[in-house]
């Protein structure tokens, strides 16, 4: 392979990772019926952690470590709210992609105005983290197909009613959803800041949770076709950018919709009419 | 009831400022420490950037005039009228709302307080004691884009945006017109990212340029500029330019010089002419003439140019500051 496609190619990795991540913890939580739109603010604090402790310790596993705790204890609120208090998952959702916009600007403002500008973190190999995310999603394949937990996760999302009745503990499989999927949204965050670009900046996500969650929703809630959802995503993207720099007289703003576009269409074209979780976002008062 | 209250409170406050202003003209009235100068921004005055910028320029005008200052962080167009009202009622003479958004505050503000000047530092919005800055950044892009044209090796120019605003397009449009300066036709490209803030799709966005030829880039993407200097450091051979203040330092083997702003020096030249009484009301344009616009070349990089191409840029500067060249700029 000559540099310029293996320069592509490393392109479309970088777009597509992060996105891989955060929508594979999206979508155990929302296996287990719970929806949580907070990925993006996740992320972002993930991505926070990840910068100003890889700055600090100047390693990249501890900046990774950080940044999962970090977005762990954020999913924590969420799901103390959303479980314990039975409180709308929209809404608090919503409330954690605000309340980490604005933790992580006034936190990084109060930092970086002591720091030099030119501060870069730590990098970490990037194919390392593309090995750690295909195990983990083979782990979670493997874990909802054919293991008693991915079965006792799957009937908590279809219906909490059911499961509980069952003797299932279903708020306890709900927060470990929620726990997971902070988790992988940390990982996110610090992929974005560790290997895709370098450094911090406020809003740095710039709606890529959101993608996450459409990429679960489009992909039926299945790890392949999501992972492939991201990969055209990031295939996408690295071709428009390719496209505006070869000078072509299309708008760019045309270009810049195409990964949101083909990944919609490639998404809905690969499924077949799936279903979500039966009890999705449904309040839960056992 | 709220209506009332708002005329309640709007009438005390009117009456507090007469009382504040006659105490103050009876103590001293002949001292130049009389000169009020506020300062509204649209965020945080410890950004690194736009505002913080401003709010120095706020605190050398304190040093070097001597004048009382006063700033305020504002967010909504609510909180512009508020805080402009608020300043002219206090009795401040100058008032500055750092941006264009503040262009309507100020002319409606502006028409009930004739004795204040109020200042905003973009826009197109003139009135009697209401006008705005205008910052020629082209000025010095044209000069770096002449640069870029004399030294890119592949004969490929290139600018990474965030959005295609008219004052992005602008500046790219002089780097690029600056360029046909130069002794060889470059081709030139142009990039946007459609945001301010995706640090990773700025790298990517520069990385396709360099992967197409491309060996000069200027960027003009705010924070996400970030990534654009990361491509830069990870590709060799390839120059870069900074743009709005000195970012030589955030990769000091690539950028060859920053197109700068020098906010401070703009407000304090405009506050210098308030406070003596010259100022009349006009689109105020600073450019490389009021040093405001400027150069900054990196130093550590000076071996890259090739022989004779920073006297050229030097003078073309120079034919910039006396007239004899006119930059293009877009229409906004």
């Amino acid at each position: 392979m000559d540099g310029l496609s293996l320069a592509f190619l490393i392109t479309v990795l970088r777009v597509a990772l992060p996105l891989g991540y955060a929508a594979l913890g999206e979508l155990v939580a929302e296996r287990a019926g719970v929806l949580n739109i907070g990925v993006e603010g996740m992320m972002l604090v993930g991505a926070f952690a990840a910068y100003h402790i890889g700055v600090a310790t100047d390693s990249v596993l501890i900046a990774m470590v950080f940044a999962i705790l970090a977005s762990v204890l954020l999913s924590a609120c969420f799901a103390f709210f959303v479980i314990v208090r039975v409180a709308d998952p929209i809404v608090c959702g919503a409330a954690l992609n605000i309340l980490a916009l604005g933790v992580t600007g006034t936190l990084h403002r109060t930092l970086a105005g002591r720091m030099n500008a030119a501060t870069v973190a730590p990098q970490a190999d990037g194919m390392m983290l593309i090995l750690i995310f295909a195990l983990v999603a083979i782990g979670i394949v493997v874990l909802l197909r054919t293991t008693r937990a991915g079965l006792t996760l799957r009937a908590v999302g279809e219906s909490a009613q059911a499961a509980y009745a069952q003797g299932i503990p279903v708020k306890k499989v709900r927060w470990n959803g929620i726990l997971f999927g902070g988790a992988m949204a940390g990982l996110a965050g610090a992929s974005l800041v560790l290997w895709v670009s370098d450094t911090f900046v406020e809003g740095m996500t710039n709606g890529r949770g959101f993608v996450a969650l459409v990429l679960v929703l489009f992909g039926g809630y299945r790890v392949g076709r999501m992972t492939v959802g991201a990969l055209v995503f990031g295939l996408a993207t690295a071709l428009q950018f390719r496209l505006q720099a070869l000078g072509f007289e299309i708008p760019y703003d045309l270009l810049l919709m195409l990964p949101y576009v083909l990944t919609l269409a490639v998404l809905v074209f690969l499924g077949d009419r799936v279903k979500g979780p039966a009890d999705l976002a449904r309040p839960f008062y056992g | 009831m709220l209506r009332a209250v708002k005329h309640l409170m709007y009438g005390f406050a009117v009456v507090m400022a007469g009382l504040f202003l006659g105490c103050q003209s009876g103590s001293d009235s002949t001292s130049e420490a009389g000169f009020k100068v506020a300062l509204a921004t649209p965020g945080s005055i410890r950004d690194a950037g736009w505002n913080q910028s401003a709010y120095e320029g706020l605190l050398r005008i304190e040093k070097e005039l001597g004048a009382e200052i006063a700033h305020q962080e504002t967010r909504t167009p609510q909180d512009f009228e508020a805080a402009f009202r608020d300043f002219a009622a206090r009795g401040f003479d100058l008032v500055f709302g750092h941006g264009f958004e503040y262009q309507d505050a100020a002319a409606k503000v502006g028409r009930k307080f004739p004795d204040t000047v109020f200042i905003t530092t973009s826009g197109n919005t003139i009135r009697p004691n209401v006008s705005p800055i205008v910052f020629e950044l082209e000025q010095a892009t044209y000069v770096l884009g002449f640069v870029a044209g004399s030294i890119s090796r592949r004969a490929k120019i290139g600018a990474i945006g965030g959005i295609k605003i008219p004052s992005v397009e602008s500046t790219f449009l002089a780097f690029r017109e600056g360029a046909k300066r130069a002794p060889r036709r470059v081709n030139y490209r142009s990039s946007y990212i459609g945001n301010w803030t995706d640090v990773a799709a700025a790298r990517e966005a520069t990385l396709a340029q360099i992967a197409e030829g491309v060996d000069v880039l200027i960027h003009n993407a705010n924070e996400a500029a970030h990534g654009f200097f990361q491509a830069a450091k990870e590709s060799d051979g390839v120059l870069v330019f900074g743009t709005n203040r000195n970012q030589n330092d955030l990769a000091p083997q690539s950028v060859l010089a920053s197109a700068i702003l020098d906010i401070p020096r703009a407000l304090l030249l405009v506050a210098r002419e308030v406070e003596s009484e010259q100022f009349w009301s006009r689109s105020i344009r600073f450019g490389l003439r009021d040093d405001v616009v400027k150069v900054d070349w990196n130093e550590a990089l000076a071996a890259e140019l090739p022989a004779g191409v920073r006297d050229a840029a030097d003078a073309l500067a120079k034919e910039i500051r006396q007239g004899t060249v006119q930059v293009p700029r877009g229409n906004f």
